[in-house]
Order: C-alpha cells, then sequence, then structure tokens
C-alpha cells in the first residue's frame, strides 16, 4: 500500500519537477534582456542565440509534459491495477461504483497537490541542474540563472493535480467496474489487459506514428527533420499500449532448458501480463525516445554532412575577417574562390519580425563554390577541373552517386543567383525566407527598408544562411568587421605550397577535406549535445519511472513470493526467477522501444532521401549498447533487491495474514 | 410456505461457466427456498456449485436464466445501482477468507458499510456489535495482530452491523480450527435463534449439524433436504454423495 502510494507520489513530483523547471528556463530565457554595452552586430547575435535557446527550451518543454503526462498515467493506472482487489472488497460491502471512483479521483487531487508541494521545491533543484546543463553546453550566455515567478506555483500545482486526474480518469472507471465477486478470488484475478481503451489508443497513436513516417519528406529539410525526430512518442505510446500483446509472448522465448525456474519466470510472465506491461511502458518510452531521437538526429546530421562534401567544391578553405575576396582572387595560382562574409540581420514578413542569418556573397563564385552552376553534362569538366584534388571528398561522392549528383544540377539555379544584384537578395540554404515578393531587412544599425527577393538556392539539410546578399547592398563599415570564409580552387598545376604560403598572410587556410572534417565533427558534436540537453533529464525520469513500477510490481509479491517457497523453492530459486522474468520483460521493451524508434529511422532516411537524393541511416552503436547496459542493469538490480526484501520474511508470517 | 417466509427464493436457475465442450453448470436448474427466520446449510462435494450457488442467491453473481428474489425484490431484474444499496442494506456476506481490509482497524471495518452507505456510526453502535462477537477489546486491532478466528467474528460484525436480512457465509469455519470454529458456530446459533435468516456453505457436518436445516448439492442440483438431522446423519448423507 506505502509503495503504491509512493510510486505515484514520485511520478508526480518528479513530473511537476521537471515541467516546471524547463517552463521557468524557458520563460527566463525568452524575457532574457540583452546586455548593455553589446555593438550593433553583437545585439543581433545575441538575440539570434536567445531565439535558438528559446526554440530549445520549448522542446525540453514539450518533452517534459509528454513524459510527466505518460509517466504518471501509466504509473497511477498500475497502481490502481493493483488495488482491484480492496475495491472488490469495498463493493462487496456496499461501496457503489462512484463512491469507487470519487475516491479514486479525491486520492488523485490528493496525490497530485502533494506531488507538487514537493515537486515545486525539487523543480528549483531540477532547474539549477538544467541551467548549468545548458551553460556548460553553450547553449545559454554564461551567468544564465533560471529565475522564479510566483505564477509558477498556480502552475505547478494545477500541473501536478491536472495530470495526476486525467492519469486516475481511466484508471478510475475501469476500477469502478470492477465486480465484488474478485474479492472472493484469493490470487489477483487475470483481469482483462487487452482493454477496448488500450487498443484504441495503441491503433490511434500507431496512426500517429505512421502519418509522421509518411509525411515527413514531404516537410522539407526543417519540417522532415522535426517529423522525424517526433516519431518516437506516437510510436512509443502505441508500443506501450499494445505491449501486453507482445510482451507475454516474447516471454515463451525464455530458453525452456532452465528448468523450473524458467518455467516459473515464464507462468509469471503470462499470468502477470498487467505488471509486465506497467514495467515496459516506461521502458518502451525511454528507449524508444532516447535511441529513435538521436538515431534520426544522427542520420540527418550525417546526411547533412555528406551533402556539404558533395557541394562544395574547393581545395583550400582560407577563414579570415572583413572583405577580402579580391585579395584572395589576386594570389597567382587561385583559379576562383568564393569569399563569403556572415552578418546577422533582421527580416519583417507580415509583421513578424525574426533574426535571420545572411552572407554576403559573389553570386558567380557561390554558385561554383557550391556546385550550383554545373549542369549534369558538365561533370567530368568538374573532375579535370579539381586538378590537383582530384581525390576530395566532393569528387569522391560523385563516383559513388553520380544520379544524385546530377538531381542537384538540375535543380541548381544558377540563373536565378545571376540576378542577385543591387537591392536584390536570394534564400540561402537555411531557408525560412519567401522565395519571391520582398522583405524588410534590417542590418545591424542599418535599415534597408524593402528589398526584392529575386532567386533561391535549393535548400540543404544541414542548413546554413537564411539569406544571401550581393556585396554592394552592405556598406563597407559593417563589412570590415564581418567573418569571412573563402572557398579556393587553385588553377590545374598551381603549386598548393606556393599558394597556401601567400593566402596564408591573409587568413588560416585549411585543406578543404581537413575543414569538411573538422565541420563535420563540430555538428556532430552540437547534434550530441543538443541530445544531451532535450533527452537527459526526461531519460533519467523515465528510468526512475521503471524502476517505480518494479518496486510497485514486487509489492504486491510477497505472498506469492511465499507460495513458491512454501512449495519447495528456496529464496535463491526465486530470486533467480524474478531476475529472470525481469530480464525477459526488460528485453521485450527494449525490443519494442527499437521498434518505436525504427519509426523515426525509417522516417529520417525518407527525409533525407528526399532532400538529398540519398537516404542515410546513421544508427549510434555505443548510445544503443550504452541504453541497453543500463536498462537491463536497472532493471535486473531493483528486481533483485525488491524480491530480496520481499522474501525476507518467513513466508510462513506472509500466508497467515488472511486480510 | 408461503412466499412471504422466503428470505430467498430460487426459481430454475442455472449458471454456466465457459462455452461449448468446456462449459460447466456450475447451478442446474435449481429451484429452492430459504426459509425466513431460519439457518439453512448448503453442503455438496467438492465442485458441486455451492459457492457458485450462494453467489447467485446473494446477487454477486448472474444467473444465466431463472429468477432470484431476496424477499419480494428481484435480485435478477437489479440493476448495479441497487444491488449496490442492497448490499449495503439487506444482505452480509461472510467468507472463508475473511476479507478485511488490511489497513482499517477491526471497528473501522465493522463501521466500513454504514460509512459506504453514508452514514455516520455511532461509536457505540460499533463497539455493541464488536461485542456481540466478543471482541469489545480489540477494536483498535488491525486484522492482522487478529487471529483467524477473530478476525472471522470480525468479518461476521462487519457483515451484522447493518442488520441485513439475510446472512450469506461460504465457509465460515473452513480457515479454522475446531475451537475457534465452535466458537463462530455458537455466535451464528444465537444470531438464528434471534430471528437472523442464515444461508451457510459448508463442509463440516458438525458445523451443518447446528443449522435448523441442511441442503444437499451435487453436478450442480439439489439432490436432498434435511431438517434437525445430527452430525452422524449429515455425514453419512455426504458420504453417499461423494
Ligand atoms: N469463475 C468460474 N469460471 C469457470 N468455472 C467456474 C467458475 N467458478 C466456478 N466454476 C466451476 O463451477 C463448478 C462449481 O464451482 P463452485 O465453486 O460453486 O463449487 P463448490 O461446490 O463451492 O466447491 P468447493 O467445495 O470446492 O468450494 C466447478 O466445477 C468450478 O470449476
Ligand atoms: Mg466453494
Amino acid at each position: 500500500m506505502i509503495a503504491l502510494f509512493a510510486g505515484s507520489l514520485l511520478s508526480v513530483t518528479l513530473g511537476v519537477a521537471l515541467v516546471q523547471s524547463s517552463l521557468l528556463l524557458l520563460i527566463t530565457a525568452a524575457t532574457l534582456d540583452t546586455p548593455p554595452g553589446l555593438g550593433a552586430a553583437e545585439r543581433m547575435e545575441f538575440s539570434d542565440n536567445v531565439t535558438a535557446a528559446v526554440s530549445m527550451l520549448g522542446l525540453i518543454l514539450g518533452m517534459a509534459t509528454f513524459l510527466a503526462g505518460f509517466i504518471i498515467s501509466s504509473t497511477f493506472a498500475f497502481t490502481v491495477a493493483q488495488r482491484r482487489r480492496d475495491f472488490a472488497l469495498l463493493r462487496l460491502v456496499g461501496a457503489g461504483r462512484g463512491q469507487v471512483r470519487l475516491r479514486l479521483l479525491r486520492e488523485a487531487v490528493l496525490l497530485g497537490g502533494l506531488g507538487a508541494a514537493l515537486g515545486v521545491p525539487t523543480g528549483l533543484l531540477v532547474m539549477a541542474a538544467q541551467a548549468a546543463l545548458m551553460r556548460h553546453q553553450g547553449f545559454v550566455p554564461p551567468g544564465f540563472e533560471g529565475e522564479w515567478r510566483p505564477w509558477i506555483l498556480a502552475v505547478s500545482f494545477g500541473t501536478g493535480i491536472a495530470l495526476a486526474l486525467a492519469g486516475a480518469m481511466v484508471a478510475a472507471h475501469r476500477a469502478a467496474r470492477v465486480r465484488p465477486l474478485e474479492a472472493l478470488r484469493d490470487t489477483g484475478t487475470a483481469a482483462r489487459v487487452m482493454t477496448a481503451t488500450r487498443w484504441t489508443a495503441g491503433l490511434i497513436f500507431f496512426g500517429g506514428a505512421l502519418a509522421l513516417v509518411i509525411v515527413a519528406p514531404v516537410g522539407g529539410p526543417g519540417g522532415g527533420a522535426a517529423m522525424a525526430m517526433n516519431v518516437p512518442l506516437p510510436a512509443a505510446i502505441a508500443a506501450a499500449a499494445l505491449s501486453p500483446l507482445v510482451v507475454p509472448l516474447l516471454g515463451r522465448l525464455l530458453p525452456t532448458g532452465s528448468g523450473v525456474i524458467g518455467a516459473l519466470a515464464r507462468a509469471n510472465l503470462w499470468d502477470a501480463r498487467r505488471r509486465s506491461a506497467s514495467v515496459a511502458a516506461p521502458l518502451i518510452v525511454l528507449v524508444a525516445l532516447v535511441i529513435g531521437t538521436a538515431a534520426a538526429g544522427a542520420s540527418i546530421t550525417d546526411a547533412g554532412i555528406t551533402e556539404l562534401r558533395r557541394q562544395t567544391q574547393a581545395d583550400l578553405v582560407v577563414t579570415a575577417t572583413g572583405p577580402v575576396g579580391p585579395a584572395i582572387t589576386a594570389v597567382p595560382g587561385v583559379a576562383s574562390a568564393s569569399t563569403e562574409l556572415s552578418i546577422p540581420a533582421t527580416v519583417v514578413t507580415d509583421d513578424e519580425s525574426s533574426s535571420a542569418s545572411a552572407l554576403v556573397i559573389d553570386p558567380a563564385a557561390y554558385a561554383r563554390a557550391h556546385s550550383l552552376s554545373q549542369p549534369a553534362s558538365a561533370l567530368p569538366a568538374r573532375a579535370d577541373s579539381a586538378g590537383p584534388a582530384a581525390g576530395s571528398p566532393a569528387a569522391r561522392s560523385d563516383s559513388v552517386s553520380p544520379a544524385a549528383s546530377g538531381g542537384l544540377a538540375v535543380r541548381a539555379d544558377s540563373a536565378g543567383l545571376a540576378a542577385l544584384r543591387g537591392r536584390a537578395v536570394a534564400v540561402g540554404p537555411g531557408g525560412e525566407i519567401p522565395s519571391s515578393g520582398s522583405i524588410r531587412l534590417a542590418l545591424p544599425d542599418l535599415d534597408l527598408g524593402s528589398v526584392p527577393v529575386v532567386a533561391s538556392v535549393p535548400a540543404t539539410i544541414s542548413g546554413g544562411a537564411n539569406l544571401l546578399l550581393p556585396a554592394g547592398l552592405v556598406p563597407e563599415r559593417l563589412l570590415a568587421a564581418a567573418p569571412a570564409q573563402s572557398f579556393v580552387t587553385l588553377e590545374p598545376g598551381a603549386s598548393a605550397d606556393t599558394v597556401r604560403a601567400a593566402l596564408g598572410r591573409i587568413g588560416t587556410v585549411t585543406d578543404a577535406d581537413d575543414w569538411l572534417r573538422a565541420d563535420a565533427a563540430a555538428r556532430s558534436e552540437v547534434n550530441n549535445k543538443i541530445m544531451v540537453a532535450v533527452m537527459g533529464l526526461g531519460a533519467l525520469y523515465a528510468l526512475i519511472g521503471v524502476v517505480n513500477s518494479i518496486v510497485i510490481g514486487a509489492a504486491a509479491r510477497r505472498r506469492e513470493f511465499a507460495a513458491a517457497r512454501v512449495g519447495g523453492l528456496t529464496r535463491g530459486q526465486v530470486l533467480r526467477a524474478a531476475l529472470l522474468e525481469s530480464s525477459a520483460v526488460t528485453a521485450a521493451g527494449i525490443l519494442l522501444g527499437c521498434l518505436a524508434a525504427a519509426g523515426a529511422l525509417i522516417a529520417a532516411a525518407r527525409t533525407t532521401s528526399a532532400v538529398t537524393g540519398t537516404a542515410t541511416v546513421t544508427l549510434p552503436w555505443t548510445l544503443i549498447g550504452a541504453v541497453c547496459a543500463v536498462a537491463l542493469l536497472v532493471t535486473g538490480a531493483t528486481s533483485l533487491i525488491t524480491s530480496w526484501s520481499a522474501t525476507r520474511p518467513a513466508p510462513i508470517t506472509l500466508l497467515a495474514a488472511r486480510e | 410456505m408461503t412466499r412471504a417466509d422466503a428470505a430467498v427464493t430460487l426459481r430454475a436457475i442455472s449458471r454456466v461457466f465457459g462455452r461449448g465442450n468446456a462449459a460447466v453448470r456450475a447451478v442446474d436448474n435449481v429451484t429452492l427456498e430459504f426459509p425466513r427466520r431460519a439457518w439453512t446449510a448448503v453442503m455438496g462435494p467438492s465442485g458441486s456449485g455451492k459457492s457458485t450457488l450462494l453467489h447467485c442467491a446473494a446477487g454477486l453473481e448472474n444467473v444465466d436464466s431463472g429468477q432470484v428474489l431476496l424477499g419480494d425484490t428481484d435480485l435478477t431484474a437489479a440493476r448495479d445501482r441497487e444491488l449496490t444499496a442492497l448490499r449495503r442494506t439487506r444482505i452480509g456476506f461472510v467468507f472463508q477468507s475473511f476479507n478485511l481490509i488490511g489497513s482499517m482497524t477491526a471497528a473501522q471495518n465493522v463501521a466500513l458499510p454504514l460509512r459506504l452507505a453514508g452514514q455516520r456510526p455511532s461509536t457505540a453502535l460499533v463497539r455493541d456489535t464488536l461485542a456481540a462477537v466478543g471482541l469489545a477489546d480489540r477494536a483498535r486491532h488491525r486484522p492482522r495482530a487478529l487471529s483467524g478466528g477473530q478476525q472471522q467474528r470480525v468479518a461476521i460484525a462487519r457483515a451484522m452491523v447493518t442488520a441485513p436480512d439475510v446472512l450469506f457465509a461460504d465457509e465460515p469455519t473452513g480457515a479454522l480450527d475446531s475451537s475457534a470454529a465452535a466458537v463462530v458456530l455458537d455466535l451464528l446459533r444465537v444470531m438464528a435463534s434471534g430471528g437472523q435468516s442464515i444461508v451457510m456453505v459448508t463442509h463440516d457436518p458438525l458445523a451443518a449439524a447446528r443449522a435448523d436445516a441442511v441442503v444437499f448439492l451435487r453436478d450442480g442440483r439439489v439432490v436432498d433436504r434435511l431438517a434437525g438431522a445430527d452430525a452422524r446423519e449429515i455425514a453419512n448423507r455426504l458420504a453417499s454423495l461423494t
């Protein structure tokens, strides 16, 4: 009994804490004031970073709310199911259905309120941890701290009570329908587990996941990636809802050679489908979210890396400051160079102002450096012009998938970019700007007013600048301080060393190959950091949910264990059977979670294929291994400890109590 | 016997579990009256349908056909709300496994049916009811701190606190040793003599001998009825059934 209430309380407390912390951090970031004393460009960059932080915190808040709702409702449903016999007993002595329901809902309000009361202070600790994590990873400025808002009290109590009530609602309805006669069955009845609610929820969310998988490729690079990353949510709910069908079946796969212990574990798995499903549910969500999102994220990042490799046509990359383009082109041996200066900008469309990144480019050179100008038939010529860098990644990937590259060439828009002069602007590979009409554009301390959008380069999955600007549009004083990146192609036969030495006087020179590698590593690292920030605490919460379910399940098993021991099993054998059972449930949970994660991967593959022409699937094996190991270890240890303590009293004392 | 004299009337009731080849006719077309103000025992071999019959008579189990009347009230037509109300006021249960609520004290367990009915039972009523089963000094104990016989007497007190029309008991002494059983049987005898209608399922001829009449079941059918028989006669009759 105490374990049941403590379990429900814990799920509410941590859920409220997580939601409150994410919400406070989001509000703090959204209302962050620009520090005084920044230049115009720095102010724009600051607000750009804040926008990124806010959208990430929005993701974190969404994840926290989802997890809190899921874990709380599955824990409540489980505790109510565990108390089925108590409710039958109440019904036997004259409790009406309404009374049972009311009692449970009242309990939910109480647990929700109490959970919120504990969750508010816990949330402050969680917030400190979350803010530290985000500071450490550089997603928020140093010194960023979540701020307390008095109204959060109302929100947290509301969240706790609402989530607890929502979680208890279905369970209470079920409990109220329990037949009084069930109180007379000595062992817990095998109530139907696959209820209509479960079927409905399972099928609806399966449909939702399927829809996301189908629609993702149409969503473009940004939308498709977001949809792929979201597949694990509905897929996990569907898998969890349908898990009572699957978990016991997997139990059948337990090695039959394990004798009486194996037989006992198998029988338990079948008999206690409800309990197995309750342990599996948070595990499925944990595995699906962590592995699914990480795999989708890694696939999309890798697709971006491959795409960049394929599109970048350069031998050297020069990093410098200011308009160094003419100086670089003047270096003997340089065939062409696309010098790109990045400048923060603010774009107003339809009264909505958003920060954007702009690149000041030379259209012809830009098109050459990013393989926008080569028609499909010109492929061999490019291999020629690559000269000394014939083995460059760009050339290599072309030879691997000429079809994909051909597809790119068709979409290339050199004619459009040629129109990029005067006051005209173009949509960059980062997109998010309307590709026709005009926009209001402001640069740091300079309002350019309305400018026409005349062209757009194909959006890339790796993103990039939102806007491309011709050099004439931006005043010298802004260009002088802008970070510049030049993609340099050498003339055939030019001495790379001589050119490098000459370019070294202008800026830092890197081999294009090395530059791409470093860029890939940086992208992967950012992706990983985002995953940790978004998933880290949520995964921990789901893991605690798993432990919670095992403890709740074990609390009701003292008599069952005692009966097994009276039946001739030693304590060690009972423990081994419990361990075997929990391992089987864990394996089933992992499997179902992976199935849900596979949905995300399929969506990612379809999206990358639609955007870059090649389906990219990256499996983060280390993470998968780690998640499986942690899940097996934690569930194994928990079930050993709980069954060890449940078997501590002499069996006869437990069997004697006939309550 | 006129109908007003019957506490419970069963009219051609049947209860089948399972389907097809696996179907078990646990109660097979039974017509029977349990008289008012009398103690009736139900006996029969294991699996003969005693518990099922009792559950049907008490409105805990639906019948597949036939009619169950509690006094004049038709239980077969009653909806859940009415059955619930009946359980609070007119029907009491005692079972082999005592089915007390472990987290509540003896007094709280006894007060429970009245509280569920929205009443505020006086401490005096609860104390008197516990005293009537000889447990006045155990009111504050929880079930796990009571012996089996004491737990069963708490269960009887809980069933009696609402002054039900009929007390249904399924093997109330089944889990007790002979001395604890004797205390419970004495208690039931006192209640029956005081005018309480009791229907009791039992395996024990000694227990059945304390009742006013014994009904014998086999394979879901009533096969015999004895009144005022002693334990030896009852045991012989039972033995002839198995
Ligand atoms: N819920 C049920 N589902 C399926 N069959 C049932 C169910 N309850 C009882 N039965 C079957 O109905 C028959 C009568 O059972 P019942 O419990 O009434 O017997 P009983 O006379 O009380 O036996 P005992 O003396 O062993 O308690 C048995 O064959 C039993 O297997
Ligand atoms: Mg029985």
